[in-house]
């Protein structure tokens, strides 16, 4: 018996042949409180998702208690004593807090009195004060969790992973959630726990891994690491990355201030946010996931629903505005390019030039009330040469492009309305190599070109690349603002995180 | 992708031949001149609500109270000259009641943003009550003098083809063109291929999905009026039949996917076609009526088995509730 409950060797995970971890080794110590941090995309959650067993290794080997493992679904895991518990809850709302500890588990004759007596003493004996008949939809954040941490310790879970597991709790919740983990350790159960917050991490964890581009970087016992050390571990990367390598040498001087936000309120993720953006630069946003960002620029282009009453001014050259949906925004010249170009980007049954061409129509309806097929042909081959779309001819449908082709229809289709504020979120995400490098490209002739242009990007050497102003959003709202020449991935990472 | 659609509509298109190919061989006066002027006839009302039907379902929505509006707009007319209007009067108010419902309707799915399915279920219901209480005399308003000459948009006959197959095939040729040379048509075909995706490009999305419900019931007008004026009155009870099915029928099996932004007007030609050879074969073969909707029955189901594995709904489509 080796004291390693839980170990992972040369794991790697491919998607589409894309590394999200590779070659990753990790060991869990029996009864230990052990953090995973990173960046976005780090790999953080798809190496405990393999854990618990909602994703399946690539190649590898996954050991629990010493013996060789793969489980293939999250009841295999459960099984081996591995349980998980996620940021979105997946507990069922409409279901009491008995029937959610005993779902799956009932009785052929489920008598609801037994379960609630037998719930109660489980719970008392957790020493969770929540009571067993409340319906679970009427629960705050903490005590759905609590729910859910003594769902995993009911079925003998020995490893109990959480995915961000403070993230909507408030202080006072974290403070108890933490003497909880204390508490559950004690009764010998392991602990993983993914954070983005690193004194969480310091305070809490016995052992901390960090991992960065789906690599592991360092793993070491926390009495050995200070906030600096795991900054550095997690954004040291290679700066002669032959990708970002280069570091911004000039710096557009910032134009027209087109854009003003000012106290913008959308509850639960935009907090009393006010920025600026300036015509002919490029005003890189740089947060975690969950900081507002999408959001807060989502609400400027209308294309996030809100009520008529809250939430602060949007200022359009001089102009207040509050656009109710997307259309006037876009013939005011803002256009959004989307972070899931599937959801709410491109028309997938339809050829390039066509999906070009309704961009072109819903900017410029005019007098238009036949289509042009001659218009259409033009516009498509324009922006497919413009932009070097690859595909078999400006036939191809869209949905049959790799990634970083549909990325540019989607740029192009935004394009075509001759937007003057343009704002790209997570532009490159899940694009070829060689694309990024065109799309990058791009984002710069659009700043020479005098347009006020906004990168919202997760990725920080992208953000370095590409800003010649930097906004660093926490928490709904941002927090800071570095030049091009003030910013360091550590400085930037330092503000993201609390 | 590609492949499945083309094959769906070829499949439904190889059936139909093979149909019409074993019922001319088989069956005696199948392949005649009357007969097939007749089996066009006979489906050209179903094939003009098909349109009805095409719009909406290529913009990603389902129209339940077509045949209320088949039924009840044209039912007005019908009574309204009985009561001593004039034809034009009637027309007048027949058309604006078919723009209102419309206008309704598209109210409450793009801006209430109920489902489409519930929504139509009942408003149908509320304009066939509306008119069975309060606006007709007798379930089967009768024709009456004041329509004289009117009965030619069903009875007539132009160049030896029936008046109601003329006005079928200039509906496809109308609501063809819309689909496909107009802006809006561009848009319907967005919205039904992504409809937040339109949304975010700038197209006017809720607009757009109102004016496919009163272009519907516009439709669903005409139909009635053709129908009317081919049998000399409105039996307004055709409300309660399973003719909407038959319209879903059609639009299904000619490959226009449930899940939006596919097909045309061809779909609904083929779907017409398929479904009139069907009708006509088992007539003249003298099935009965029940056993007559058992085969249809299975047909349908046959259709959106087809259609849900050649046209795969995606989690959106499921979530919104839309059919």
């Amino acid at each position: 018996m080796t004291d390693n409950v839980l170990e992972l060797r040369k794991a790697t995970k491919l998607y589409a042949g894309v590394p999200a971890i590779e070659d990753v080794d990790f060991a869990l110590r029996r009864g230990e409180i052990h953090a995973i941090v990173g960046e976005n995309g780090a790999g953080k959650s798809t190496l405990t998702k393999v854990m618990a067993g909602v994703v399946n290794l690539t190649s590898g080997h996954m050991a629990v208690d010493g013996a060789e493992v793969a489980p293939r679904t999250p009841l295999e895991s459960r099984h081996l004593g591995i349980a998980m518990v996620f940021q979105e809850n997946s507990l069922v709302p409409t279901m009491t807090v008995a029937q959610n500890l005993f779902l799956g588990q009932e009785a052929f004759y489920n008598r609801l009195r037994g379960i609630y007596i037998a719930a109660q003493q489980f719970l008392q004996s957790l020493n969770f004060d929540v009571s067993p008949t409340m319906v679970v939809g009427q629960l705050g954040a903490a005590k759905k969790q609590m729910v859910e941490i003594a769902r995993a310790v009911l079925h003998k879970a020995k490893v109990i992973i959480f995915d961000e597991p403070t993230a909507t709790l408030t202080p006072e919740e974290k403070k108890y959630f933490f003497d909880l983990v204390r508490d559950l350790k004690a009764r010998g159960v392991s602990i993983i726990f993914i954070s983005h917050a690193l004194e969480e991490a310091l305070l809490l964890a016995d052992r901390i891994t960090v991992l960065r581009d789906g690599e592991h970087v360092v793993t070491d016992d926390t009495v050995n690491f200070d906030r600096a050390r795991i900054v550095q571990a997690m954004v040291g990367r290679d700066l002669s990355n032959t990708l970002y390598g280069k570091r911004k040498t000039t710096m557009r001087p910032a134009g027209e201030r087109v854009l003003t936000v000012q106290n913008l309120k959308m509850a639960p993720m935009v907090k009393n946010n006010s920025l600026s953006i300036f015509a002919g630069q490029v005003t890189g946003v740089f947060g975690l996931v969950g900081a507002g960002r999408t959001e807060t620029f989502k609400i400027v282009a209308g294309v996030l629903k809100r009520d008529f009453f809250h939430g602060g001014e949007i200022v359009l050259r001089g102009q207040p505005v509050r656009y109710l949906v997307p259309a006037p925004a876009v013939k005011a010249g803002i256009a959004y390019i989307t972070e899931d170009r599937k959801v709410e980007g491109f028309f997938e049954t339809m050829s390039i030039a066509r999906n070009i061409y309704l961009g072109l129509l819903a900017k410029f309806p005019g007098g238009r009330f036949l289509l042009s097929k001659r218009e259409a042909d033009h516009a498509g081959a324009d922006w497919i040469s413009k932009l070097n779309v690859k595909s078999i001819g400006g036939k191809a449908k869209v949905v049959e492009l790799s990634g970083g082709n549909q990325q540019k229809v989607v740029i192009a289709k935004s394009l075509v309305q001759e937007p003057d504020i343009i704002i790209f979120d997570e532009p490159t995400r899940g694009v070829d190599v060689g694309a990024i490098v065109e799309i990058h490209e791009l984002i710069n002739r659009l700043a020479d070109e005098g347009k006020a242009v906004v990168v919202i990007s997760s990725y920080l050497p992208e953000i370095m690349a590409l800003s010649d102003r930097v906004l660093v959003s926490r928490m709904g709202k941002v927090v800071e603002e570095y030049s091009a020449f003030e910013a360091t991935e550590e400085k930037l990472m330092y503000a993201a995180i609390h | 992708m590609k492949l499945g659609r083309v094959s769906q509509q070829g499949i439904v298109f190889a059936i139909f031949l093979a149909m019409f190919a074993g019922f001319a061989f088989f069956l005696h006066g199948f392949a005649t001149t009357a007969n097939m002027l007749a089996l066009l006839q006979n489906v050209a009302v179903l094939g003009i609500l098909g349109l009805g039907m095409a719009i909406v379902v290529i913009g990603r929505g389902v129209d339940l109270s077509l045949i209320a509006t088949l039924a009840v707009p044209p039912g007005l007319v019908l009574q309204m000259v009985q009561d001593g209007s004039s034809l034009s009067l009637a027309l007048t108010a027949a058309l604006l009641l078919s723009i209102a419902f419309g206008l309704v309707n598209g109210w409450l799915i793009a801006y209430a943003e109920v489902p489409a399915l519930f929504t139509t279920l009942a408003t149908g219901l509320f304009l066939a009550g509306l008119g069975q209480a309060l606006l007709f005399k007798l379930d089967v308003v009768q024709w009456s003098a004041g329509l004289a000459g009117f009965e030619k948009l069903g009875q007539g006959v132009v160049l030896g083809i029936p008046m109601p197959i003329i006005v079928f095939a200039l509906a496809c040729v109308v609501i063809g063109l819309l689909l496909t040379r107009t802006r809006v048509g561009a848009y319907i075909y967005a919205i039904g291929d992504n409809p937040f995706g339109a949304r975010t490009t700038g197209i006017p999305v809720r607009p757009t999905i109102v004016l496919q419900y009163v272009l519907a019931a516009l439709i669903g007008c005409l139909a009635g009026l053709v129908m009317a004026a081919s049998v000399n009155s409105m039996p307004t009870r055709i409300y309660n039949s399973t003719w909407i099915y038959d319209v879903i029928l059609v639009v299904v099996l000619g490959g226009i996917g449930l899940s939006g932004g596919r097909g045309g007007v061809l779909n609904v030609v083929i779907g017409t076609l398929l479904i009139g050879t069907l009708l006509n074969g088992m007539t003249i073969m003298d099935i009965s009526y029940s056993a007559q909707n058992l085969i249809k029955g299975m047909v349908l189901l046959a259709a959106v088995i087809a259609d849900s594995f050649l046209n795969p709904r995606n989690e959106e489509t499921a979530q919104q509730g839309d059919i």
